[in-house]
């Protein structure tokens, strides 16, 4: 286990410094400085400036730079459009908020994903089951970016229940149509493989055994059925979190609610490349660390799996 | 399946041998083409996406007005007068700067097609190549392409495709290249999936044993076999492309004014809504949902039709 652990963090960290190196490299091929303006500035002053953040020495010495003060001191360096801003201050001001909605996403789609697709498997050809079967397939066809709207017209401005955007330190009407609009296509992905995986675990012999020592149903699905039937969803668990970082960008930026996502679009919007880069590498980072721990997960919980 | 079916091929057989075939062999092919006909709700949205591309191509001659065009007319009372209407030629209404929604949603519809198609193509040649050769090779060269994979993998893609559209400058032909190239890795585990179980039939082996080239096996002998799978998996891609484009294209940074596509056409409907101009949502939302519902009974009807195992 130590072995597989260790393995498997020997990819995780070259593939975080690749993500550095090539997002380094790509602001640095980009075309305009972080210092051009209208007006032209004087050569020595552009020399000094540059000196200044250390951008006159090689790419290679920059990187160097830039990933040393990521690792010892969590440093992304300065923002170029709000000057007086870091990159660390945006994201501390940016993270808490998606991170809130995004925890309760999450939640919101595993457990009504895995509810629903094991009510269905458990009532299998009824009622319930078309339900779930229906809404797992209409929500293929509804990202986020489709749905948001859709919410906000229904229940902001014609049901007039729900604010359509802000955040307002996390107050709960404001969470609720960010947290469906994140979770449903997720909800609907999870609810049709757990009614898949449930449905064949059903149909296996030692539930048939179960069945014949006269258990009951309950008390099938939950002590012997759901193990074997979670694996697949959990093994899904590792896109979902990616969709969730992906999706709450066009949250943030839909709803306004001024998480990280808003300052991401902004910044691409106005070459404010630190920012940017410090992003896409915090995203990165999360990313590649949710997913080790959902591959141990999954390696704890199926016997099967040899590290 | 239907008498009729059977008599079609029955026909078909006699028209193309000129006497009636009585050994009954059928191809793999004929096999699933029967399958797929039989399937109604990819059928229908064949029909469905077959008509969505005579839109894209012929919609145009229809329309009264030109995608950029402003009617001036109607600037500044959008909301009173710039709804859905056959008297003033706009059939979907106007957006919030007096162009015909109409035109716009023929051209959106046409630039999310095609990403969509030309994306799911170019991560079906790179990702199907890749793929192949990774599992015809083996061994070390396997090990590192594939660990390649597994590092490109678990890297937020979407954030990435962010960078390059900024860095290199926000254009259609990017956002073909970034999204072909970013979603080509899970078509080359596939194809190296397959490749692996391919590899050692007997005619690959008897190629090797005549002396061909890895090379001209690869191309001749291992990627006209993959063909199945990787279609139908392209044909799945296909709606994926267009989400992803739409995606960038509703946050801004997709395709440039006065171009649009569907994504970006929904983000000014969703921005204009609270205007009461909801058909300036709504058409483009209902075109978008219908291509990707089409898309994907049609990728569905393909794999129950090729993939061997569902049958």
């Amino acid at each position: 286990m130590i072995y597989y652990v260790a393995r498997r963090l020997a990819v995780a960290v070259p593939t975080l410094l690749i993500l550095i190196i090539v997002s380094y490299v790509l602001m640095y091929a980009a075309p305009g400085g972080p210092f051009d303006t209208e007006r032209t500035l004087p050569p020595e002053v552009m020399a000094n400036l540059q000196h200044k953040y250390g951008l006159d020495q090689p790419l290679v010495v920059q990187i160097w730079r830039y990933v040393v003060s990521i690792v010892t001191e969590f440093d992304f360096g300065p923002s170029f459009q709000y000057t007086d801003q870091t990159v660390n201050d945006i994201i501390r001001q940016g993270f808490p908020v998606t991170l809130t909605y995004g925890a309760w996403s999450f939640l919101v789609a595993v457990l009504a994903g895995v509810s629903l697709g094991i009510a269905a498997a458990v009532c299998h050809n009824t009622f319930l089951d078309y339900l779930c079967v229906g809404v797992s397939v209409g929500a293929q066809v509804l990202p986020n970016f489709v749905l948001a709207p859709v919410l906000t017209l229904v229940f902001t401005l014609w049901l007039a229940w729900l604010p359509g955007g802000g955040w307002q330190g996390g107050h709960w009407p404001y969470v609720v149509l960010p947290v469906i609009a994140l979770s449903t296509s997720f909800m609907a992905s999870i609810a049709r493989m757990t009614r898949s995986s449930m449905l064949e675990a059903l149909n296996a012999d030692f539930i048939r055994t179960a069945r014949a020592k006269g258990l009951p149903m309950r008390r099938i699905v939950i002590r012997h059925a759901l193990k074997p039937a979670m694996l697949p969803v959990i093994s899904y668990l590792g896109p979902t979190f990616v969709g969730m970082i992906t999706g709450s960008v066009v949250i943030d930026v839909f709803f306004a609610t001024g998480g990280i996502g808003q300052f991401f679009v902004n910044s691409a919007l106005n070459r404010d490349y630190p920012v940017i880069m410090g992003i896409t590498i915090l995203a990165g980072a999360l990313t590649i660390a949710f997913n080790l721990v959902v591959d141990l997960l999954y390696a704890w919980l199926d016997p099967r799996i040899r590290y | 399946m239907s008498p009729l079916l059977f008599g079609r091929r029955t026909i078909r057989a006699l028209t193309t041998t000129g006497a009636p075939d009585t050994s009954g062999g059928r191809s793999l092919w004929q096999d699933a083409r029967g399958r797929f006909v039989c399937n109604r709700a990819a059928m229908a949205s064949l029909a469905i996406l077959c008509v969505l591309v005579l839109f894209v191509l012929f919609g145009d001659f229809l329309a009264a007005w030109s995608n950029e065009e402003i009617d001036w007319a109607m600037l500044g009372n959008v909301a009173e007068e710039g709804g859905p209407s056959f008297a003033n030629g706009h059939y979907f209404g106007v957006d919030e700067l007096g162009r015909d929604l109409y035109a716009r949603t023929v051209q959106g519809t046409g630039i999310s097609l095609m990403v969509g198609v030309l994306g799911a193509l170019v991560s079906m040649v790179v990702g199907t190549l890749y793929g192949a050769v990774a599992g015809y090779l083996g061994g070390a060269v396997d090990n590192v392409m594939m660990r390649i994979v597994d590092v490109l993998m678990a890297i937020p893609y979407m954030f990435v495709l962010i960078v390059f559209m900024v860095v290199f400058g926000r254009s259609i032909l990017m956002l073909f290249v970034g999204i072909g190239l970013i979603s080509w890795l899970d078509m080359a585990r596939i194809a190296r999936g397959q490749t692996l179980s391919i590899k050692n039939r007997d005619f690959v082996e008897a190629a090797v044993a005549i002396g061909v080239r890895p090379g001209r096996i690869i191309l001749r002998h291992i990627i006209p076999n993959l063909l199945g799978v990787v279609v139908v998996y392209a044909t799945l891609l296909v709606p994926s492309m267009i989400i992803y484009e739409s995606f960038i294209s509703f946050l801004g940074l997709g395709v440039q004014e006065p171009d649009t596509s569907l994504g970006a056409l929904i983000s000014d409907g969703a921005s204009q809504m609270q205007y009461g101009t909801l058909w300036q949502l709504l058409f483009p939302l209902s075109f978008f949902v219908t291509t990707l519902f089409a898309f994907f009974f049609v990728g569905d009807g393909l794999r129950d039709a090729l993939d061997p195992r569902d049958r």
